[in-house]
């Protein structure tokens, strides 16, 4: 099975950091504005959580696999509930690639695969190098295509 | 390119003046107090504001036009932004009609489209009259399975072609009623089709008490204006009935007056759930009034509502799930409900009603329309391990234990009465929670459909066929975990499972969890596979083929499946069930626990 690229460990953790900080913004502005808030819990608050989301994203690299089995895309993930899922060929309805800001920042692209389900009809697999990406993209169209579904919704 | 309605131009023209008018009186009157207008501009203003609004709507009117043709609904609308869409009527899931009040008294009806895509009603039809929402509707219906042949449609026929249908479809819809073979041109006069299901006032108010709904007078209460006011002067004359009032002050601060407080809080409950009965009655009635369900050659078609009417088609060629509720009074009395999911409705307004098919009827007839709808054995559900039923019981007394703490901290900081054990009663349900919710969670797997049910007080069993699945996702919560205990979810393309309906297998073995996922993704290719087979079948056969209920739907399903449609033939489902038999074998085998 295929592991993500290790370096998405740093764009979770930007990521999460990113996150935090605008918790934390918002927090000191209520504190400036609003209600007075104690800053040094403000601080604390932000070191934990980018802390615990550092710690998220080595356990989620270490648990996110993906792989192309005969019939279906098959990803394992989930830090606190664990999720498999499989994805038929036959169910894809088109695949993209994506490269938000802080992914390209790290080198890194996203591979996003549609189905006509309506529970996770998104599936997004994180952390590829582009050039995988593109080739999972275009394999995962090929594999689509081969299958060819009979019925439309 | 037809208009709509003239009749819906009055009745829109009218509301848009009225809206307009209404507006330049506010604005006006604002005007006036802040910017010292002199008083007369305000009628004036009110006036404009209602040509405004009044000649907006009448645009509105001209601009939107409609058309049927070949196996395309094009709308052209907007004033501003000009909007041109064609839906192939191939796609087209639903077909929903509404009359409110006003549009029955001048004979008018709203006609929605849903297709499996987009994200709101993909076409509204504001408003047509009767004979042509027949006329839709019968047009719809047998666009789905006619050869796009006959029609000289520019690029309806040609680039939609793929959810044409063919001849053999054509022959399989036709062996119910022939009298069906008339072109989309003189297709006005629809036969009624067959009763399924009807409610008189006896099925009606039945239906009324086994579905009742307790947040009914909740919503009902806070809705009103003076809702709030109305429940404290019924609480107080509670009080002052049962002598109460003056001993509601002491018990706030230690001292409870126990049998008067219990009277008291009796008398309040008893009322409470008679509102709710009474309300609930007073909306059944008002929604479901006239209930009937009919079908026409692979339609379900559905009509209700006392005021304003509902109704419409689902096509069942288009089904993805089954679901069959039954609540706690309704398993009691032998009942159940059953919803017809399709891809067709995408959030929104309707979610409430949408897809119900059968609000009550005898479970056994459910079920029997449910087969009919969608072939499956009967069903046989395996529980959860049981060491599942352990971990409700754990997971009920942390619930329990959380509430007691918080009653022991409001207790000791607030009201300081000694009772906070009162709440330790909380333990007493676990135990049985926990078994009923283990009883009744189960999953089958059927020849032809997945099937799962959950839930105690409102049973929900869904059924999904093997070559509607989506994804499959099996999920392990850390509880579960520490159990070795996983759930299966199987996805569908209905539009119900947003709402979290999709079917899920709660708790099963880890091992069994994983073997359930590989099993339907083997059935999925497995029928699929069939289901293509069966597309290249030749035609004799399905012309032949005399009318088993069954067959009739299944040949229909297949109908509407891209390009090659083609009857179900006996003997490739015979294949298939033999093929699914071994399967289902080896499922048992590791099933176990």
């Amino acid at each position: 099975m295929e592991r993500l690229h290790p370096r998405v460990r740093l764009l979770w953790a930007l990521s999460s950091v990113v996150r935090t900080s605008v918790l934390a913004a918002i927090a000191f502005a209520v504190d400036r504005f609003l209600l007075a808030l104690p800053q040094a819990a403000i601080a604390a608050g932000w070191l934990v959580l980018v802390l615990a989301g550092v710690g998220r994203a080595l356990l989620a690299h270490r648990i996110w696999r993906f792989e192309l089995q005969d019939d279906a895309l098959f990803l394992i993930r989930g830090v606190v509930t664990r999720t498999d899922t499989s994805v038929p060929y036959v169910r894809v309805q088109h695949v993209d690639t994506t490269r938000g800001p802080l992914e390209r920042s790290v080198g890194l692209a996203s591979v996003v695969v549609y189905t006509a389900g309506s529970r996770g009809a998104d599936i997004t697999i994180p952390g590829l190098r582009p050039e995988r990406a593109t080739e999972l993209r275009e394999r995962l169209r090929d594999l689509a295509i081969e299958s060819e579904a009979t019925d439309a919704v | 390119m037809t208009r709509l309605h003239p009749r819906s131009a009055v009745v829109r023209v009218a509301r848009g003046a009225l809206q307009g008018a209404f507006f330049g009186f506010f604005a006006g009157s604002v005007g006036a107090g802040t910017a010292f207008l002199p008083a007369l501009s305000v009628p004036l203003v009110a006036v404009f504001g209602a040509l405004l609004g009044g000649g907006y709507a009448l645009a509105r009117y001209l601009r939107f036009r409609y058309e049927l043709d070949g196996d395309t609904l094009s709308v052209d609308s907007g004033v501003f932004a000009r909007q041109s869409r064609q839906i192939p009527l191939g796609r087209v899931q639903n077909v929903d009609v509404e009359q409110n009040v006003v549009n029955r008294l001048l004979g008018l009806a709203v006609v929605r489209f849903e297709t499996a895509g987009g994200s709101a009603t993909e076409a509204t039809l504001d408003a047509v009259d009767e004979a042509e929402v027949d006329r839709l509707r019968n047009y719809v219906r047998r666009r789905d399975r006619e050869p796009a042949a006959d029609s000289g449609s520019t690029m309806g026929a040609g680039q939609f072609d793929a959810g044409g249908p063919t001849d053999d479809a054509l022959a399989g819809s036709d062996r119910d009623e022939s009298a069906d073979s008339i072109g989309p041109a003189s297709a006005d006069s629809e036969p009624d089709g067959e009763l399924l299901f009807e409610f008189g006032w006896r099925e009606l108010l039945t239906y009324a008490v086994v579905s009742v709904r307790p947040a009914a007078p909740v919503l009902t209460l806070a809705g009103l204006p003076l809702g709030m006011d109305v429940v404290r002067i019924a609480l107080r004359f509670n009080a002052d009935l049962v002598g109460v009032s003056e001993a509601l002050r002491p018990w706030l601060f230690g001292s409870p007056e126990g049998t008067r407080l219990l009277v008291f809080a009796a008398l309040t409950v008893a009322q409470f759930l008679l509102l709710a009965l009474a309300v609930s009655v007073v909306l059944t009635v008002v929604e479901y009034h006239g209930f009937r369900l009919t079908r026409a050659n692979g339609d379900l078609r559905y009509e209700r509502g006392l005021l304003r009417r509902y109704s419409g088609n689902i096509p069942l060629e288009k089904v993805q799930t089954l679901t069959v509720r039954e609540n706690v009074l309704m398993r009691r009395f032998g009942y159940a409900s059953l919803v017809v999911e399709t891809a067709g409705y995408s959030g929104g307004d309707q979610q409430s009603t949408q897809g119900v098919a059968v609000p009550l009827a005898a479970r056994d007839e459910v079920y029997e329309l449910a087969r009919d709808i969608e072939p499956f054995g009967d069903l046989d559900f395996e529980r959860p391990p049981v060491r599942a039923r352990r971990r409700y019981v754990a997971r009920f007394s942390l619930a329990a234990g959380g509430l007691t703490a918080v009653a022991y901290a409001v207790d000791s900081l607030v009201f300081e009465t000694g009772y906070w054990w009162v709440a330790l009663a909380l333990f007493l349900p676990v135990v049985p929670a926990a078994h009923l919710r283990w009883r009744h969670r189960g999953v089958d797997l059927d020849d032809d459909v997945l099937a799962t049910r959950s839930g105690f007080w409102r049973r929900t069993t869904r059924i999904v066929p093997y070559y509607r699945l989506q994804t499959v996702f099996v999920t392990r919560s850390p509880f579960q975990r520490r159990r070795d205990l996983a759930t299966v979810g199987a996805d569908t393309a209905s539009s119900a499972s947003l709402l979290g309906g999709v079917a899920r297998a709660y708790d099963l073995d880890e091992a069994a969890a994983v073997e359930l996922r590989e099993e339907l993704r083997r059935r999925l290719t497995a029928h699929i596979a069939t289901r293509r087979r069966d597309d290249s079948v030749d035609d004799d056969a399905a012309v032949g083929d005399d009318s088993d209920p069954d067959d009739s739907v299944t040949s229909e399903t297949a109908a509407t499946d891209d390009e090659a449609t083609a009857s179900e033939e006996p003997t490739a489902r015979d294949d298939a069930a033999t093929g699914d038999e071994a399967a289902r074998d080896d499922d048992a085998a590791t099933g176990d626990e």
